[in-house]
């Protein structure tokens, strides 16, 4: 594995750090040359036109898609085309634009998936030693419990996860990967299509993993009222590459940042008065 | 009576070794999500190992058969040879069932264990598993294997108690029986792979048996059970798609609430950043 030497360190801690990552689809250039650092234990948004490429940098990130050319180094490892699983075992956790819960278990069952390396994923220890990890499961189980009664989805803990309502199921998204333990969170539009009190309570939310666990987020966020309350940091992408970095209140002064919304499409008013 | 009682034993066997086919195939699709349109190459590659293997005296079907006909014809007068070939069946029927009850509560130990939850999220949602750090190719793999032993197990009963193996008579409609045993019975349930396997193996499979031949079409019978089979499983899909007896619903036993976690309360501070 490569030394991350690539990303020179900028005097903060950075649990992440991408350089000049580059991935295309066919004729599509999707990021062209993406370059930024996430601060350990902030809360910082990736802001952007829509196809700006914040997905696929999620993706690339997350490795469900590999760059062809650039860097990720994450919790100083360098990560870079290193297959899901394995960036996830090292405390990366992200997630999907759109829900995907597993549909056909329940909400109980769907933040048991999460913890990782569990002693019972193994045949041999199902198999041999099954008391191994019925006390793990025990433990597993409090916890997924205390979880759910966190983020109030307690009294829906039984019901499939395909029949909670679009909200419940971005809960369900939190949660499940709070189940996982991350070091860091890397949540795609976590608030797209829910109602504002439920915005509300997912910012909460958010904010309360991070002073209480310290969990760095990686924001993907339209609604920028919400990314002005919650975020320290804010990185704004066009076409494929960063434009700018900094907090909103710097942002709002940037006439490239603000152009780029304008002719990006995203428009929203409050954030630039 | 004798001939009723030996057919109704061999039904049994039948029954058996098409359950464990069923379980296989339930660990690798009903589980895992997988696929596998090749059961019948796993029987066979079990029949094949059985079938070499017995080339020794060691099969046990034969075997049971040789000692007790030596004692039927040693020492019993002839009235009793019907009850002692009786006693083989039903002592072929009992090992058949031991072994079916063993790999049931294998299949059921895996299919409630962490294990089994991670199998099923696989199924569910091959990325979404991924990025929670489930390595889904080893998984799949262990399912596939899992599964594939399971069928073999079936395929070395098949021969060693039906002792009939003709390679050109197993076919895809082999595979098919047992997919459609499963998917009338129920994924992901193996009670729904019994049940499946009774309807659809017993049931359909040898109650066709007794439709006469017509010599002008020496394949017409089969034809007909196929087409019943596969009416059967559409049937199942269109007013019943999760199968006679569905999965269940996974049950947790119920770890009481502590009042003080109710929401907005802080998570306990475990993990410090960057430990
Ligand atoms: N799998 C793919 N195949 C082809 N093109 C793709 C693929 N994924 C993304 N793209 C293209 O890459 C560009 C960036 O897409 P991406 O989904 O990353 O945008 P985004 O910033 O997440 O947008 P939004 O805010 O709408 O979610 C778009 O032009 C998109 O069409
Ligand atoms: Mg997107």
């Amino acid at each position: 594995m490569r030394q991350p030497t690539a990303v020179e360190s900028r005097g903060v801690d950075e649990i992440l750090a991408v350089h000049e990552l580059r991935r295309s689809f066919g004729g599509v250039r999707a990021l062209t040359g993406c370059s930024f650092g996430v601060e350990r234990g902030s809360i910082t948004a990736l802001i952007g036109p829509n196809g700006a490429g914040k997905t696929t940098l999620a993706n690339v990130v997350a490795g469900a898609s590999r760059p062809q050319s650039g860097q990720v180094v994450f919790d100083g490892r360098d990560v870079t085309g290193r297959p899901s699983h394995e960036v996830a075992l090292g405390g990366l956790i992200r997630t999907f634009q759109i829900s995907r819960e597993y549909p056909a278990m329940t909400v109980l069952e769907n933040l048991m998936v999460s913890p990782q390396r569990q002693a019972g994923e193994k045949l041999s220890t199902v198999l041999f030693h099954p008391r191994r990890f019925r006390s793990e499961e025990r433990r597993h189980l409090e916890r997924a419990v205390e979880v759910l009664a966190e983020f109030g989805l307690y009294e829906k803990r039984n019901d499939y996860a395909r029949n909670l309502s679009g909200g419940q199921k971005r809960l369900l998204e939190l949660a499940r990967a709070v189940m996982a333990d991350p070091k860091m969170l890397v949540i795609d539009e976590p608030m797209a299509g829910i109602n504002p009190a439920l915005i509300e309570r997912l910012a909460d939310h958010i904010i309360r993993l991070r002073d209480a666990r310290g969990t760095t987020f990686l924001m993907v966020e339209h609604n920028l009222d919400v990314v002005e309350r919650m975020c320290d940091k804010v990185v704004v992408m066009a076409v494929g590459q960063t434009l700018a970095t900094g907090t909103m209140a710097e942002l709002r002064g940037n006439a490239a940042v603000v152009s780029a919304y304008l002719t990006g499409g995203v428009v929203d008013v409050r954030a630039q008065g | 009576m004798g001939i009723i009682l030996g057919y109704i034993s061999t039904l049994g066997v039948y029954f058996c070794i098409y359950n464990i086919f069923a379980f296989g195939l339930n660990i690798q699709f009903g589980y895992t999500g997988i696929l596998d349109f090749t059961v019948i190459t796993f029987m066979a590659m079990g029949g094949y190992m059985a079938g070499v293997a017995s080339l020794g005296p060691e099969q046990p079907g034969s075997g049971i058969y040789y000692v007790l006909g030596l004692i039927a014809s040693r020492r019993l007068r002839s009235d009793y040879l019907a009850i002692v070939t009786l006693a083989a069946g039903s002592i072929v029927l009992g090992l058949c069932g031991v072994i079916m009850a063993i790999c049931w509560l294998v299949a059921n130990r895996i299919y409630r264990s962490t294990f089994g939850r991670t199998m099923r999220a696989i199924r569910e949602d091959l990325d979404v598993a991924e990025a929670y750090g489930k390595h889904t190719f080893r998984v799949r793999m262990t399912a596939m294997v899992t599964g594939c032993i399971f069928v073999g197990i079936g395929g070395v009963l098949t021969i060693w108690f039906i002792t009939a193996l003709a390679p050109a008579g197993w076919g895809t409609s082999e595979t098919f029986v047992v997919w459609a045993a499963l998917i009338v019975g129920g994924c992901g349930n193996n009670l729904g792979a019994v049940v499946g396997s009774f309807l659809v193996a017993v049931l359909f499979n040898e109650a066709t048996r007794f439709l006469p031949a017509i010599p002008a079409f020496p394949s017409l019978v089969s034809e007909i059970r196929n087409m019943c089979i596969g009416g059967l499983v559409i049937l199942t899909l269109w007013f019943r798609p999760q199968g006679v007896v569905g999965e269940r619903k996974a049950r947790f036993f119920e770890v009481p609430l502590r009042t003080e976690s109710r929401e907005q309360v802080r998570v306990p501070a475990v993990v410090a950043s960057g430990s």
